[in-house]
């Protein structure tokens, strides 16, 4: 294996340059005054200052926080009663349903979400279909309804995948022996297949939270401006304002947010899988 | 015991067909009772496991009742069914502790909390585990998860207890072990057992009664010691142990025939000269002098086990056929910067009257080549006078530039022996060969039938072929010159196992006893 240590090089040297060393710069124009000069490397702490006092971001941070949270648990709940029906389902059927599952995916997100916008404006699908029943409009487009839906559609298939998964790869001998042992459907959900899907869960939370958590586009695009969030503040702090100092500040404050938020499921993910380990 | 005992569970003429159509249980009826440890034992595909699914309610039969103390509980879910199962591989709740796992079924009817403490603790006490309750089931050995499994099941206090081969993860020691551990437990709790194996040491040591099962039907059913020493069929005499099944005939009721000797015996309720299948375990035969034995034989082969010495005695030799063998040296002629070359051969006379020229060379291995370039040339004529009578004819090859050799050819009546005690007949054929042929061969046995077109086949039906197991010769094939030599062909003779303590040398001419309690007789079945 020795001699093949060589070949890894290549590698290491590209996620020094694209990974370690972006990290770094955001890290130093966090810690650093604006100025015109690239290369004045004066210490500050005032853009995180900045951010925590003022009561408009710590808002926007909160919204961020708040609709991905409202994702995930909607992501959970929808996506654990498909996934668990698409497991009990017969290999070919599973595999069909899996396709079509994924299959949106294969479309660009952004392309997805101007198909929503379409839906739901005013003179959209489906105001005009409303109409023909002299309803409407309902204001749908620009409110966080909007935005919620548009992180739901896109983001459910992670949630659907990890607990189909999970559920999939769990010996269906168990569920007979809970049955043998005198537990009913339900108690057998509740007391095995849940907890043993318990992991995929926590993996598909990790996986719709963190991009839902710092999303720029749906908000915008469904949101329509109206609707800020943390990503979109990032997002025009660096391409509008110019302000890359105060922009990695915020992007350090949500990195370390994700980090702190990543430990804890982690934690729960452990104490599920050794649960009653004392 | 089984007479005053209760019948717990029947069986009603099982059927079962899976969606595929494949039928795996064929009309099963079976009465177990209480506190019985009962065997279901077969090799797998039998449909034991599928009997056991059918009963823990894991499975619907496709036709057939099932019933628990009297009551047809083919529709009663299994989580509603007084029975608990040790499932093959445990299926241990992973993500619950040891005694979480077994509280597990406790928990479910809603015990109170001291009750269960009680009930789990006495039941890990039962099966030595008492220290292990806080552990995870993940980390425990197999044998310990073995034991949390049974423990999981025992704690409900089933009326019956569902194993399908539990044993089987383990290794031998442990299973050993486990074997003894059951049996007492099974004793100690005083419930009904049922135990799915494909082995048959663990039935044997285990149970009071062992159903022995194959393709989707009872074999027989009876207690460790009948099924041993009376199987009824052959399948049962060869699943269940060593055996030597040898072919014989009830001339009367308590004598049977066979070696052509008649022998004492216990069997009645056979026709007159009905032909059987004789059973006799190794252990129960014993080599002596040849004088004193009750049969004579030959050592084939001995190997030390230890305890014992398992060693084959050949009574009778099968039927063998000897042919010859005419090897020759290879002296191509040459002519014209040409070669050519070819082997006299024999031929059956009832091949003699259809023959072509591609036959004969091929008969003949004939073959001519450019002595430079050993590019293959065509023989173009084949000339000969064989008629179909028997006697020596000449056979002439010739290519096209003239080039050619003559052989000879022997016309014979059919190489055949027939024999009447195995209901068998060989054939083989004398033939010619080449001394490199011989030298090159690398399965000189099998090249040797080949060569002689040696087959067995049975007198009753033409195309059940019988093996030639043995090719014998007197020859060094590495040093063999051109000359006559005599190959014999033989199928199996009359082999015993024996199991005894006495050392033999191989080649040795012994006698072998046996007492006449120990000769099992059963009805002629099907041949496997």
């Amino acid at each position: 294996m020795k001699q093949f240590r060589t070949m890894t090089y290549p590698y290491v040297l590209w996620i020094a340059a694209m990974i370690v060393l972006p990290m770094l710069l955001i890290v130093l124009y966090a810690f650093t005054e604006s100025g015109n000069d690239v290369l004045t490397f004066r210490f500050t702490l005032e853009n995180f200052a900045r951010f925590v006092t003022d009561r408009v971001f710590l808002a926007v941070l909160w919204r961020s926080l708040y609709i991905a949270l409202v994702t995930t648990v909607i992501c959970i709940l929808l996506g654990y009663p498909i996934a668990y029906v698409i497991a009990q389902m017969g290999e070919r059927a599973n595999t069909i349903m899996i396709l079509l599952i994924t299959m949106p995916t294969w479309v660009n997100m952004l392309v997805r979400t101007y198909a929503w916008m379409g839906i739901l404006q005013d003179e959209g699908v489906l105001n005009s279909f409303l109409g023909l029943f002299g309803l409407g409009p309902v204001p749908m487009i620009h409110t966080s309804f909007a935005v919620i839906l548009g992180m739901v559609y896109n983001f459910i298939p992670f949630m659907i995948l990890q607990i189909h998964t999970s559920l999939n790869k769990m010996d269906k001998n168990l569920l007979n022996a809970a049955a043998d042992l005198g537990a009913d459907r339900i108690q057998t959900f509740l007391r095995v297949t849940l907890p043993l899907s318990l992991p995929g869960v926590v993996s598909g939370i990790t996986l719709v939270f963190l991009p839902a958590v710092s999303s720029f586009f749906i908000p915008k695009l469904l949101g329509g401006g109206q609707y800020v969030l943390v990503g979109n503040v990032i997002e025009s702090q660096f391409l509008t304002s110019g302000d890359w100092n105060f922009g990695s500040a915020i992007s350090m404050i949500m990195a370390i947010i994700i980090m702190v938020s990543m430990y804890f499921t982690r934690k729960i993910d452990v104490s599920v899988a050794s649960a009653g380990k004392e | 015991m089984a007479e005053e005992a209760k019948k717990l569970i029947q069986f009603k003429n099982i059927i079962k067909t899976f969606e595929d159509g494949t039928v795996v249980l064929k009309g099963i009826s079976l009465d177990i009772y209480e506190n019985e440890f009962v065997t279901l034992l077969g090799p797998s595909g039998c449909g034991k496991t599928t009997l056991l699914r059918i009963l823990g309610g894991f499975l619907q039969p496709t036709e057939g009742k099932v019933l628990f103390d009297g009551e047809d509980i083919v529709n009663v879910p299994p989580y509603k069914r007084e029975i608990n199962t040790v499932f093959q591989k445990y299926a241990l709740f992973p993500h619950m502790n040891v005694y979480d796992n077994v509280a597990f079924g406790l928990t479910i009817k809603k015990e109170p909390k001291d009750v269960i403490e009680q009930k789990v603790m006495r039941m890990l006490r039962l099966v030595n585990l008492e220290d292990y309750a806080r552990r995870n089931v993940t980390e425990m050995s197999g044998g310990q998860q073995q034991r949390i499994a049974i423990a999981r099941a025992l704690v409900n206090e089933p009326s019956v207890l569902l194993l399908d081969e539990p044993l089987g993860a383990l290794d031998l020691k442990l299973r050993k072990e486990m074997q003894h551990e059951l049996k007492s437990i099974q004793q100690e709790v005083g419930i009904t057992f049922i135990f799915v194996t494909h082995d048959q040491e663990e039935a044997l040591t285990m149970s009071d009664k062992i159903v022995v099962m194959n393709a989707g039907e009872i074999q027989q059913i009876g207690t460790p010691t009948e099924i041993y020493r009376r199987p009824v069929n052959e399948f049962v005499a060869n699943f269940i142990g060593e055996t030597n099944i040898i072919d014989g005939v009830m001339p009367e009721d308590d004598c049977v025939i066979f070696e052509d000797k008649k022998f004492p015996c216990s069997a009645r309720g056979f026709d007159k000269n009905e032909k059987v299948d004789v059973v006799i375990r190794p252990e129960h035969l014993d080599i002596v002098p040849r004088d004193q034995g009750m049969l004579k034989g030959v050592v084939k082969s001995q190997l030390f086990k230890g305890m014992h010495y398992d060693t084959i005695v050949e009574t009778r030799a099968g039927t063998s056929i000897t042919v010859r063998m005419q090897v020759s040296e290879d002296k191509p002629v040459t002519n014209n910067g040409e070669k050519i070359s070819a082997s006299g051969f024999f031929l059956d006379l009832e091949d003699a009257t259809e023959l072509n020229d591609a036959k004969i060379i091929a008969l003949a291995s004939a073959e001519a080549w450019d002595a430079e370039t050993e590019e293959p040339i065509s023989i173009k004529t084949v000339e000969h006078d064989i008629k179909p009578e028997t006697g020596d004819y000449s056979v002439t090859f010739s290519t096209g530039a003239g080039t050619s050799i003559t052989v000879q050819a022997k016309v014979v009546t059919a190489n055949k022996a027939e024999s009447t005690v195995y209901q068998e007949e060989i054939y083989a054929m004398n033939f010619f060969k080449k001394v490199e042929d011989i030298q090159e061969s690398m399965a000189l046995d099998t090249d040797l039938k080949m060569w002689a077109n040696a087959s067995a086949w049975s007198l009753e039906d033409e195309n059940e072929k019988v093996e030639i197991t043995d090719v014998k010769y007197d020859f060094d094939p590495e040093t063999i010159t051109p000359g006559v030599y005599e190959v014999t062909f033989a199928t199996e003779g009359y082999e015993y196992k024996v199991s005894t303590t006495r050392a033999a040398e191989e080649g040795a001419e012994v006698g072998l006893i046996f007492r006449p309690e120990d000769l099992h007789v059963m009805k002629r079945g099907v041949r496997q």
